[in-house]
């Protein structure tokens, strides 16, 4: 029974493959250092904000470095050191004044421009559980690969006509994908470098992960959280196809699955019914 | 004081003189030698990965054939593994704490304080000796079956239990770090108490060094932290020997299982105080060694005992900063991102103090004072870089990246390290009564600091193009395969690193046997332990000194006037009056 | 060395150097401890139910028997501390014995305590409400252990004529040491046995 599960899912990534139609057979290479592309709709804010916060790091680290070439040069030993203990009121406040702006001015853009971008679209995983347009994926991570379940169909999971992949999450672009994610063995992450998005795999836990793709294109999903000798090659494929073509395939899909379904196979049921937190 | 401190005769015996001794001194040379050693061993540890990364599953020149015979001499999965997960437990646990605070807590606080010993001498034999053991059983796990251990230096369960890694090799790592724990409150608990009860009199808090300072909060934070490591090392013993559900999670669970986050929670309960107990003795070095070497007062030296005690105390609040990405309650993220990012502001103080201390100074280029910038600039950078990591939104891409190796190498291990090193030639000459070869201390410090730079910001780069850690061969990854050149690279600085050390190894071994006698004192310093003889005789202190002004009292006019040099000794008397006016405040507010 | 010490006032400067260790050393173990049972609150925390249906459910009337056992050796132990201050050392022997006698009733309900819920089917084994369970207990009861150890050991001392009103330091360290065992035991009594 298993054996024929199995074949059925070898058959359906084979399948799978072969109907991808003008994507690539792999993801392409970055070009270049710095960050990898971003094809989501809302990773432009972490890019924002890492790009600006290393101007202003940058900038505080050259006055530093420049400030301690200087003393060094100028301030050498035929200086005449200046005995100053520091603890005037004028210093004290000099240095909590100095300290409190690039507190406030760094720190304060970091916390506000995080508190906001997180409570509005990262982690705000309710406002796309309500999106009907949603496209909802279970993933179950386990050494070493990434299983993905739709729910085909009857919009239940662990049915009959749910779509199964291996290492192989395809979604339409422009619609916002919702995922959750188990793991039965270690903890593993689920990480998307060109959405800039991640979240853990946690054993004993079911976690949520939401994004959107605005482009086509094959890209990689990585597993960042050691989870054993076979971490590094824990890899998987994200998909992102045109409307049409993803309602094709997943059709194609849910028609192979249902074709190959056991109900008596235990182990190709490690779905589980969606749970809509709210 | 003197009738708490009594002047025993001092011990005849070899054994008694080298191996079981209670002096402080002595036991410091002994954790100063078994850090060395350890950090030696962590460091090719290091070189190991990043061949790896450079040259993926080619065979190891030289040392391949002997250590991967059955591989043909390359690197395995499971070998590979191994080697980053002890690389970091060897260098926190058994190479830097050994080195800053079993040796410099040891050597530096009672000479500092005016003591003539730490206030349990014979506890702190027993720290050593503990020590030791710990670090015998991480060379045990070695040599068993499955290897040692291979959960990462952060030991996660499930992957840490014997679910995930089975074998001895895992259970001897965590009981090692269970044991090195027991080292660890045994000599915090001494240091503790030796700071506040056998403090000479005159040295009032205010006046003790900042090196003091570093070591002795950096002793509060061991006790209370380390035995939340100890109960999560605990836990996860008795998960992998008994069967307990502490951690065990996901299919191996019975009757709803354990929780990994709890371990989580509780490794960074003591996880995040760590990191600022490796930092909190080279921010004392620092301090100290900035003013010394600048002939100026430490500026604003309260301020900085105040950002350090503040840093101290919100350690264990900021915490949540690590698990980010498990899941967590956003408003619970929230308040661990907010603390994080309040406490950047004493490390700020600290950093603007040290900027201070500096300019208008008369600055000897020494080489402790070189290894001090050196640690000022790699902990700049470093703290810096903590920022994207410490916001919620920017760690949701760079988690687990090589941004976060990076930043915690850059503030952990160059910060530590250079500051080791500056510790190391500052008080070599009281400590071995011999001087180093300055010179070599240059080169030394121009190799390790310009790689040092460079290795860890090309990790830096890395993490920015989204390159996760701990992966055997990276390149499995399209999207990571472009950085091959950065890693090889990377790689090769870091080989030079490695390099870079041989004329400290020189040095050091030539000096403690040959180098030339070491004066009283060569640096022109003021604090307690330059007016001992280099080394100090066994008690130390012949009577015990009374105190008089703090410990950066350079440059002084009235001291220039009456004794004819920039420095005056802590318990020095001064002909006149003592404290100079401090210059209008024109001068003050320079910068 | 023979000759006749002065009498010192409890808080003598050697003294005092001593009692921070202990303080310290308490406080560590306190960490420890807490660190327990915040693992503890986090595993009952995520539970559905506490007990679980099918495991045995906790006693209270030996436990509750036990926190009276270990009050009294409390009180005990602090009368000794008292008497040799008044310089009546004649009673610090008795006293210790008594206390270490006490703790060892303790120790003796709880192993009855564990035998029957081992026999009832609560193993340590037996998932995460068995290994809390077991690892408060068996953990607070090694700390009793070694307290009773001290215990006579400080007997020993005192029977020999050891301490007196001007020297009884080690009493004073493991009378600190016996109240935090006790104070644990309050706490895990209320927040396992009782809660």
């Amino acid at each position: 029974m298993q054996r024929k599960a199995r074949l059925v899912k070898a058959a359906a990534t084979a399948a799978g493959l072969l109907s991808t139609t003008h994507v690539g057979a792999a993801p392409s290479p970055e070009p270049g250092f710095g960050l990898p592309r971003d094809v989501s709709e809302y990773g432009h804010h972490i890019d924002w904000l890492i790009e600006v916060t290393a101007v202003f790091t940058a900038l505080l680290f050259v006055i530093m470095v420049i400030w301690m070439l200087w003393a060094c040069l100028k301030h050498n030993e035929k200086h005449e050191a200046d005995y100053d203990h520091g603890e005037s009121k004028h210093s004290v406040k000099t240095a909590l004044l100095l300290s409190a702006v690039i507190f406030f001015v760094v720190d304060g853009n970091l916390f506000y421009n995080s508190t906001t971008d997180v409570f509005r679209v990262f982690w705000n995983h309710d406002s796309v559980e309500n999106n009907p347009q949603a496209v909802k994926i279970e993933i179950n991570a386990h050494q070493w690969a990434w299983d993905a379940r739709y729910a085909g169909p009857d919009g239940k999971f662990n049915t009959k006509d749910d779509i199964i992949t291996l290492n192989d999450v395809r979604v339409p672009v422009g619609a916002p994908v919702l995922l959750q994610l188990v793991s039965p063995d270690v903890i593993h992450s689920f990480y998307l470098p060109n959405l800039r998005v991640k979240q853990d795999a946690m054993p004993g836990m079911i976690n949520r992960l939401w994004f959107q793709a605005k482009q086509t294109g094959e890209y990689d999903i990585g597993c960042a959280q050691h989870c054993g000798v076979n971490h590094y090659k824990m890899k998987g494929t994200l998909t992102v196809l045109s409307p049409d073509e993803f309602k094709s395939w997943a059709a194609d899909q849910s028609a192979i699955g249902a074709r190959g379904y056991d109900p008596k196979d235990n182990e190709a049921h490690w779905g589980w019914e969606w749970r809509a937190r709210n | 004081m003197e009738e708490l401190q009594h002047i025993h005769p001092e011990p005849t015996s070899f054994i008694r003189k080298w191996v079981f001794s209670t002096d402080h001194k002595v036991i410091a040379r002994q954790f100063l030698w078994a850090g060395l050693l350890f950090l030696a061993f962590g460091g090719g540890l290091a070189m190991l990965i990043r061949w790896q990364w450079a040259y993926p599953g080619e065979p190891v020149p030289a040392v391949g054939s002997l250590l991967f015979s059955g591989s043909g001499g390359s690197i395995t999965p499971a070998n590979y593994n191994s080697i980053f997960t002890m690389h970091g437990l060897i260098m926190i646990f058994f190479a830097i704490t050994p080195i800053m605070i079993g040796a410099f807590g040891n050597f530096c606080i009672p000479l500092m304080i005016g003591a003539r010993d730490m206030a349990f001498p014979k506890l702190n034999m027993l720290s050593f000796w503990t020590f030791l053991l710990s670090q015998c059983l991480v060379l045990a796990s070695f040599f068993v079956q499955l290897g040692s251990g291979a959960a990462g230096w952060t030991t996660y369960p499930p992957l840490s239990t014997n679910v995930g890694t089975p074998g001895l090799g895992q259970t001897l790592v965590v009981a090692a770090i269970f044991v090195t724990g027991v080292a660890t409150i045994m000599g915090g608990l001494n240091y503790v108490t030796t700071v506040v009860r056998l403090r000479a009199p005159g040295m009032t808090y205010a006046r003790m060094p900042a090196t003091v300072w570093g070591l002795w909060l950096t002793a509060i934070l061991n006790v209370l932290f380390v035995p939340v490591l100890g109960s999560a090392a605990l836990l996860l013993l008795l998960d992998r020997q008994f069967g307990t559900q502490f951690y065990v999670a996901g299919s191996s669970a019975v009757r709803g299982g354990g929780d990994p986050i709890l371990f989580q929670h509780l490794f960074w309960i003591f996880g995040h105080p760590e990191v600022y107990i490796l930092i909190l003795p080279p921010w004392g070095f620092v301090t100290d060694l900035v003013s010394f070497f600048a002939r100026k007062p430490a500026y604003w030296f309260k301020g900085s005992i105040f950002a350090m005690s503040a840093v101290t105390i919100l350690s264990a609040v900021v915490y949540g900063h690590h698990m980010f990405v498990t899941g967590m309650n956003p408003m619970l993220g929230q308040s661990f991102m907010t603390l994080t990012l309040i406490i950047s502001v004493p490390a700020e103080l600290l950093f603007l103090n040290w900027l201070h201390t500096i300019w208008k100074g008369s600055i000897r280029l020494t080489v402790p004072m070189l290894f001090a910038l050196g640690t000022i600039f790699v902990f700049g950078l470093g703290g810096l870089t903590g920022l994207f990591l410490g916001t919620i939104s920017t760690d949701l891409y760079l988690h687990d990246t090589m941004f976060v190796v990076g930043h915690f190498h850059l503030t952990m291990a160059a910060a530590a390290f250079l500051g080791s090193f500056a510790a190391i030639y500052f008080w070599f000459p009281k400590m071995f009564g011999r001087n180093m070869n300055q010179t070599l201390g240059k080169w030394h410090f121009w190799f390790s600091a310009v790689f040092i730079t460079l290795v860890f910001c090309g990790q830096l780069a890395a993490g920015y193009a989204g390159h996760q850690r701990r992966l055997f061969d990276p390149y499995q990854y399209t999207f990571l395969q472009h950085l091959h050149p950065l890693n090889r690279w990377t790689s090769y600085f870091a080989f030079l690193l490695g390099i870079g050390q041989l004329p400290f190894v020189y040095n050091f071994f030539r000096s403690v046997f040959m180098g030339t006698k070491a004066e009283m004192n060569p640096w022109e310093i003021g604090t307690l332990e330059w007016t001992l003889p280099s080394p100090p005789v066994h008690h130390n202190f012949d009577t015990i000194p009374t105190v008089h002004r703090g410990p950066h009292e350079f440059a002084n006019p009235e001291v220039k006037k009456a004794l004819g040099r920039d420095w005056i000794g802590q318990a020095e008397e001064l002909p006149k009056t003592e404290k100079a006016p401090a210059k209008p405040a024109a001068a003050a507010g320079a910068s | 060395m023979g000759e006749i010490l002065p009498y010192r006032p409890p808080r003598a400067r050697e003294e005092w150097t001593a009692y921070l260790g202990m303080v310290i050393f308490l406080a560590s173990w306190a960490m420890m401890f807490g660190s327990l049972f915040f693992a503890y609150g986090m595993v009952r925390a995520r539970s559905n139910e506490w007990p679980p249906a099918d495991l045995p459910s906790l006693p209270l009337v030996v436990p509750a028997i036990n926190s009276v056992v270990l009050v009294l050796s409390s009180a005990v132990l602090q009368l000794v501390l008292v008497a040799l201050r008044r310089g009546k050392a004649q009673f610090a022997g008795p006293g210790l014995g008594l206390t270490a006698v006490l703790g060892m009733v303790f120790l003796g309900l709880q192993i009855t305590t564990w035998r029957s819920l081992f026999d009832d089917g609560l193993t340590p084994q037996g998932g995460p409400y068995a290994s809390v369970f077991y690892t408060l207990t068996c953990f607070h009861a090694l700390h009793v252990l070694v307290g009773i150890l001290a215990l006579g050991w400080l007997c020993r001392g005192a029977l020999a004529g050891r301490y007196s009103a001007a020297r009884f330091l080690p009493v004073r360290l493991w009378t600190l040491y016996w109240h935090f065992v006790g104070v644990v035991w309050l706490a895990m009594f209320v927040t396992v046995y009782v809660v």
